[in-house]
């Protein structure tokens, strides 16, 4: 991987292993490298804890999302889905446990887990552009999703039918006609939702249906995370956005990368509790403390 | 074992001597003053003022290992001092820790607290864009009576419809019927002039 290859790289997924102890990343030419965090964290860490553990090629196009189970990591990339095992990862196998081909085009982003297992057969139909971002609300047993035609469309999973359709580019708060009403991320907790990209990054209550609190970020938002009472979220500055939920901005963190693509907690682990950032450059900031970048792990 | 004690032996001694080089040293002279004085074969102011000096270097002795076992005293409340010290910072340590901890879950809390009112600020932000419900009760309340009175008139106002319809049906049915009787009237009076005229006729 020469030089001029890592200045065009952009990471465009992230995913912590089940320990919490790793961390898997994708970028555009379809590779994905393995990072172990308790030696980047260690209090005797190198340079060289700051590189991959394993680098291994996992599609032909770029991956664009990654997702762990309990035992398996998720890649998704032009068109096709693998499975790796982390067990075998760790241990420096790359070979992949299964690989599917969905019978659409090309795939963007992964269904939670519980999606995939409940309903293998059944297709969600009502989208009419691609689909950008999903989540998952197990109490409620639904999914949305967001895509190109401006549309956050939530599905009951267990009869496959549309329950709502929200179409955010038509409220004229959030619309931004300038960008365009794609929605490119999606997140919920419990009654409230999080979804941004072309129109502003709105905070939604889902019981009544209604837009909340608008955040004033320029650029659009591409990842966004609820945590503790703040939200999080990462997009076309360069910058991570700390909100709170009222609709104010708390803070702007500088990172290295110009744009940031991605943005992932370690909720799993204890000791490495981290949120690391990733975009379009071959660097991955890791902060310990959500105030400053700690370190960068480079691919 | 013999060996590493002589050796402690011959440090201990070499730190005395080195130490109180003064002391083991006028121990020694003093020893050999006495022994000199005993034999003493000059004057007895001679041997008196070497009496006085011997009592003089005895007391000099007497009073530097009192000052040793002084400090030795000093040296002891002093540890003393210093572990009760130890031990108070120690308490302070895991005290301060168990308050960190404490606070680390107050925060917990307070983050928690802080997002449920941010939620309900915002919940009630969209609410307020609504208007009042005992207002919009009062309305429709408003609204009804007006229905309802608009109704009583409408009805009102149909019955005296109903009313002028069913009497000018009387007056009209009345008309008709006196023009029937009219009629047949003059038919039964042409008649009858008709039948005496026949009559007178033939």
């Amino acid at each position: 991987m020469g030089p001029v290859e890592h200045l065009h790289m952009s990471v465009f997924s992230q995913s912590f292993s089940p320990c919490g102890r790793f961390l898997a990343a994708g970028n555009n030419y379809g590779e994905i490298a393995v990072f172990s965090l308790s030696s980047a964290l260690s209090p005797d860490a190198t340079e060289l804890s700051q590189t991959p553990i394993l680098t291994f090629t996992a599609h032909e196009g770029p991956v664009f999302s990654l997702f762990s189970t309990d035992t398996h990591l998720l890649s998704a990339g032009n068109g096709e889905i693998s499975a790796w095992s982390w067990a075998e990862l760790i241990k420096r196998n790359t070979k992949a446990a299964w690989t599917r081909r969905p019978n659409y085009k090309s795939s963007l982003e992964i269904p939670e887990i519980n999606a995939m297992t409940v309903n293998p057969t059944s297709v969600l139909q009502g989208h009419t552009d691609y689909i950008h971002c999903l989540s998952v609300r197990e109490r409620e047993g639904e999914i949305l999703s967001g895509g190109e035609d401006g549309a956050v469309r939530i599905w009951d999973y267990r009869t496959g039918q549309s329950v709502h359709c929200i179409e955010v580019y038509k409220y004229e708060e959030c619309a931004r006609p300038q960008y365009g009403k794609w929605i490119s991320c999606l997140t919920t907790e419990s009654d409230w939702m999080l979804c941004g990209g072309g129109p502003s990054l709105s905070l939604w209550h889902l019981r009544s249906m209604s837009p909340t609190s608008i955040f004033p970020l320029s650029g659009c938002q591409r990842q966004a995370n609820f945590y503790q009472d703040m939200i999080l979220s990462v997009g076309e500055g360069q910058c991570v956005s700390h909100c709170l939920l009222g609709g104010e901005v708390k803070a702007q963190i500088p990172c290295t990368p110009h744009s940031l693509n991605t943005l992932a907690l370690n909720l799993n682990s204890t000791d490495n509790r981290v949120l690391t950032v990733g975009g379009s450059s071959h660097q991955i900031d890791v902060f310990t403390n959500l105030s400053y970048r700690t370190f960068s792990l480079s691919f | 074992m013999g060996a590493v004690t002589d050796d402690e032996v011959i440090r201990k001694r070499l730190l005395i001597d080195g130490d109180g080089a003064g002391d083991d040293r006028r121990i020694n002279v003093l020893l050999k003053s006495f022994t000199k004085w005993c034999n003493a074969t000059g004057s007895p102011e001679e041997g008196f003022t070497q009496y006085q000096r011997m009592l003089g270097t005895l007391a000099q002795c007497e009073f530097s290992m009192g000052k040793t076992l002084l400090v030795y005293d000093m040296n002891l409340r002093e540890m003393e001092n210093y572990e009760k010290i130890y031990t108070d910072i120690e308490q302070n340590i895991t005290s301060a820790h168990d308050k960190i901890s404490e606070c680390k879950k107050e925060i917990q809390r307070a983050k928690r607290i802080r997002k449920n009112r941010q939620e309900y600020d915002a919940l009630a932000k969209v609410i307020q864009q609504h208007p009042d419900r005992h207002e919009t009760l009062k309305q429709l309340e408003a609204l009804d009576k007006e229905l309802q009175q608009l109704s009583h008139i409408k009805e009102n106002v149909e019955d005296k419809l109903e009313l002028r319809k069913k009497q000018f049906h009387v007056l009209l049915s009345t008309i008709q019927e006196l023009q029937q009787t009219l009629e047949n009237d003059e038919k039964s009076e042409n008649d009858d002039t008709q039948e005496s005229s026949m009559e007178n006729g033939e």
